[in-house]
């Protein structure tokens, strides 16, 4: 490469770098682009409202044919586990307060579905 | 008081994970003007053309936004798919407004400059017509190193193909541009 090369390089990548720098500097105004690109953009999944709550009575509906069909097993299950836990055999009014508590869960759930969607 | 602005990490984790619309529209505000001037730049100057890619470009980056592994800046991510969406849309209408139609034409510097332009105003008027002549790949590599300020490495990334082809891109690019804007120069 010769002198009058180097020079004219430099000369035109001197040329080239200005432009960058006024391109970069050039802003280009919003100008409602972003509202339409926002308005293109595809439709968010939604579920339709009732299906939370159909899906939550479902399982209650599952988990008490379950229940009913199962009885001896879930007793047993049922008891061994509070009885590990509590360290002593349940009794009467803690089964009722157990049947309680998971009413008032049950439908403190359903309420909170329905009111979600 | 100040807030602390919110990275482009922050705005994207946000719209990918929580779907946030608000985050992307932040994301589409903060690089637009990048995005849409670089495009403006590979089209030609046609800005119509140009926007419509532009849209193109942010929402093939919403719809791969979980794809984005933050190992480049979001900014050189923007830049490939705004090429790729160029590329796919020149191969769509088959002919790109190229540089043949003007070749062999030197840009004559009294040509562009009105007696009230500064000179360095009607160098780049003549600079942006010269760069008319450059094949897409070589205006590509113009557009992402000189305008867009990327390293080599970068714009490699950026256009999809090795760092010595971009250099070769870039060489090849002066020459041309040199060829036509020899009224511009020192020892002219």
């Amino acid at each position: 490469m010769n002198t009058q090369d180097i020079d004219t390089a430099d000369w035109l990548d001197a040329a080239l770098k200005e432009a960058g720098r006024e391109h970069r500097a050039a802003y280009v105004a919003d100008d409602g682009f972003t509202a339409r690109v926002i308005g293109r953009l595809p439709a968010a999944p939604t579920l339709p409202a009732w299906r939370r709550p159909v899906i939550i009575l479902l399982w209650l509906l599952a988990g008490a044919g379950a229940f009913v069909a199962l009885p001896g097993a879930f007793d047993d299950a049922f008891r061994g586990a509070v009885a590990l836990l509590v360290g002593r055999p349940l009794g009467l009014a803690d089964i009722a307060l157990l049947l309680a508590l998971c009413g008032a869960a049950a439908w403190t759930s359903l309420v909170y579905a329905a009111k979600a969607n | 008081m100040s807030s602390t602005p919110v990275s482009d990490a922050q705005l994207i984790a946000r719209a990918v994970v929580q779907d946030d619309r608000h985050a992307f529209g932040e994301l589409v505000r903060r690089h637009q003007s990048a995005v849409r001037s670089t495009l403006r730049r590979l089209t030609g100057g046609n800005i119509a053309q140009a926007d419509d890619l532009a849209q193109e470009t942010f929402l093939l980056a919403y719809r791969n936004l979980k794809s984005f592994r933050q190992e480049a800046k979001f900014s050189t991510w923007l830049y490939r798919i705004a090429y790729n969406v160029f590329l796919a849309d020149a191969r769509k209408i088959k002919e790109l407004p190229m540089p043949e139609d003007a070749e062999g034409e030197p840009v004559a510097v009294a040509d562009a400059a009105a007696p009230s332009m500064s000179r360095q105003a009607a160098l780049s008027v003549d600079l942006e017509r010269a760069m008319r002549v450059l094949s897409e790949p070589e205006r590509a590599a113009i557009v992402q190193c000189y305008h867009n300020d990327l390293s080599h490495e970068e714009a490699a990334q950026v256009l999809g193909c090795p760092v010595g082809t971009v250099k070769t891109h870039i060489l090849r690019a002066k020459q041309k541009l040199k060829a036509r804007l020899g009224a511009w120069s020192p020892q002219a």
